[in-house]
């Protein structure tokens, strides 16, 4: 076997994974959605002096970010229903959404500590400032502090978002049709151990090429937004 | 703001056409009756298992159980979809209804007769065996005991061949991994399906490998349907179906067609179900 015709073997394939990459690329935009939304809840809620509400959030954050990965995954795939009857008429619900949702409560659990370090990160005299000034707990959240959170969070969330799209492969395990699934499809059907290394390669640049860039700007967001 | 709020009004939209609206019919549990309503039949099969059931580059399913499928679809005037399906998950897709048949290379047994329904009769039947380079002079499988074999993950027959001869298994995902590990020298054999190393044995890639030793515990293949489907109308067909194929021929055609050695299992169905009045 010439080294030629591996790499003619590896480019026949390629299309065939680059589209599993798609899935992988769906599933992290739609779980870093997803989780991004429940995690502001999760991490507002943290903050809460309510303390009903601050011990959920607090109890569901932990539980979430302290668990594999894997099995939040495997919950989501063997635990939903494949098909969900709303009012009537019958859902079916693809694997790779149920993985998609399986990754996202990671996320919003990852989420809400960022939320809540952001806000923690305040100054706490600002909060006292603006009591002095009459301004309400809930008018201090948004109008004052939060708007400072952003730029903080940002460069945590895409460090965040990049190690999910690292982690979705992890959903070939429960039969999703990703890109390690379609690599090593590619790798059955070729049936040579010369194969092996160069298409696992090949997936190796993949997920580079795609996530490198995204290091490389939330490290330069870190930088620009430092606070002295 | 706006933009953020279309963005989110997109996404729920993608979202809803993800989740497909399943046909609602008025067929019950009848699977037959919904695959003639539908006019597709969804067949879970492996994509892991060349020249069974594997992929093509551009992404389509090939080997003799998609042929099966085929066939299957043919007869029902059905499009045919298939599902990837693997080990671990076949039979939890079959029980929740996102196929309605599996044809993946699954052994019928006691063990899983619990959770699916196998159809009869068994359309293939294989065996365990070592594949061994021929230096390794051995005729018994006393012989194997204590030696480090390679096999693949999840095969059914590595407990037993472990129990029984006492072998050191050496487990990975797929063949291509088996054979990089033999080639490094990591174990002296692979333990594998009679069929398989039959297969490879055709190609002079392994033309320094033989298969000396006798093959253990024959055990058939079945399709499967989903349990309370095994004696309603579309277990019925599918029985049938496969009586025929027996019948025909059509099973030892699509083996031959595919690469694999005839095996005995296949001959001795067709010897017995054949036309009494066909002419020779």
């Amino acid at each position: 076997m010439s080294e030629t015709s591996i790499f003619a073997d590896v480019l026949r394939w390629l299309p065939f994974v680059l589209w599993g990459f798609g899935l992988n690329v769906l599933m992290s935009v739609l779980a870093i959605v997803l989780g991004t939304g429940a995690g502001v809840f999760l991490g507002l809620g943290q903050t809460s002096h309510i303390r009903l509400v601050g011990g959920v959030s607090r109890l569901a954050t932990q539980l979430f970010r302290n668990a594999p990965w894997l099995v939040l995954l495997f919950y989501c795939i063997f635990l939903m229903p494949y098909s969900i009857v709303i009012s009537g008429a019958t859902y079916n619900v693809p694997s790779w959404l149920r993985a998609t949702l399986g990754f996202s409560l990671p996320v919003a659990a990852n989420f809400s500590e960022i939320v809540r370090g952001a806000i923690g990160s305040i100054p706490k005299g600002q909060w006292e400032a603006a009591e002095a000034l009459g301004y309400s707990r809930s008018v201090t959240l948004f109008r004052i502090i939060l708007p400072q959170c952003i730029t903080r969070m940002l460069p945590p969330w895409m460090n965040l978002y990049a190690l999910l799209i690292t982690a979705t492969p992890l959903a070939s395990i429960v039969g999703v049709e990703e890109a390690l699934a379609r690599t090593q499809a590619a790798v059955q059907s070729e049936a040579q151990a010369s194969f092996l290394i160069p298409m696992y390669a090949t997936l190796l640049v993949m997920f580079f090429l795609y996530t490198y860039p995204i290091s490389r700007i939330s490290n330069a967001l870190e930088r620009r937004f430092r606070t002295v | 703001m706006k933009a953020l709020k279309t963005f989110a009004f997109g996404l729920a939209l993608g979202l809803g056409a993800a989740v497909a609206r399943a046909e609602t019919l008025d067929c019950g549990d009848d699977t037959l009756c919904k695959i003639e309503a539908t006019k597709v039949l969804k067949v879970g099969t492996k994509d892991d298992y060349k020249p069974w059931s594997y992929r093509a580059a551009d992404g389509s399913f090939a080997g003799m159980e998609v042929d099966l499928a085929n066939a299957l679809g043919q007869l029902l005037g059905a499009k045919v979809e298939i599902v990837k399906v693997n080990s671990a998950n076949r039979f939890e897709f079959l029980a929740q209804g996102q196929i309605d048949i599996m044809i993946a290379s699954a052994t019928d047994t006691a063990e899983r007769r619990q959770v699916v329904g196998f159809v009869h009769p068994n359309y293939y039947s294989s065996g365990y065996n070592i594949l061994l380079p021929k230096k390794v002079k051995a005729t018994k499988w006393d012989e194997m005991t204590g030696q480090t074999i390679c096999a693949i993950q999840g095969a059914w027959y590595n407990k037993p061949a472990q129990e029984k001869f006492k072998l050191e298994l050496l487990a990975f995902a797929g063949t291509a991994e088996v054979e990089s590990a033999l080639q490094q020298g990591r174990c002296i054999g692979v333990l594998s399906d009679d069929n398989l190393i039959n297969v490879q044995l055709a190609d002079p890639k392994w033309a320094d490998y033989y298969m000396p030793l006798p093959t253990q515990d024959d055990a058939p293949w079945g399709i499967a349907v989903r349990k309370a489907d095994l004696d309603k109308p579309w277990g019925v067909l599918v029985a049938g179906a496969i009586a025929n194929w027996h019948r025909s021929g059509k099973l030892l055609e699509l083996e031959k067609a595919n690469g694999i050695a005839e095996s005995a299992y296949l001959r001795k169905m067709h010897e017995a179900l054949k036309d009494h009045l066909a002419t020779q």
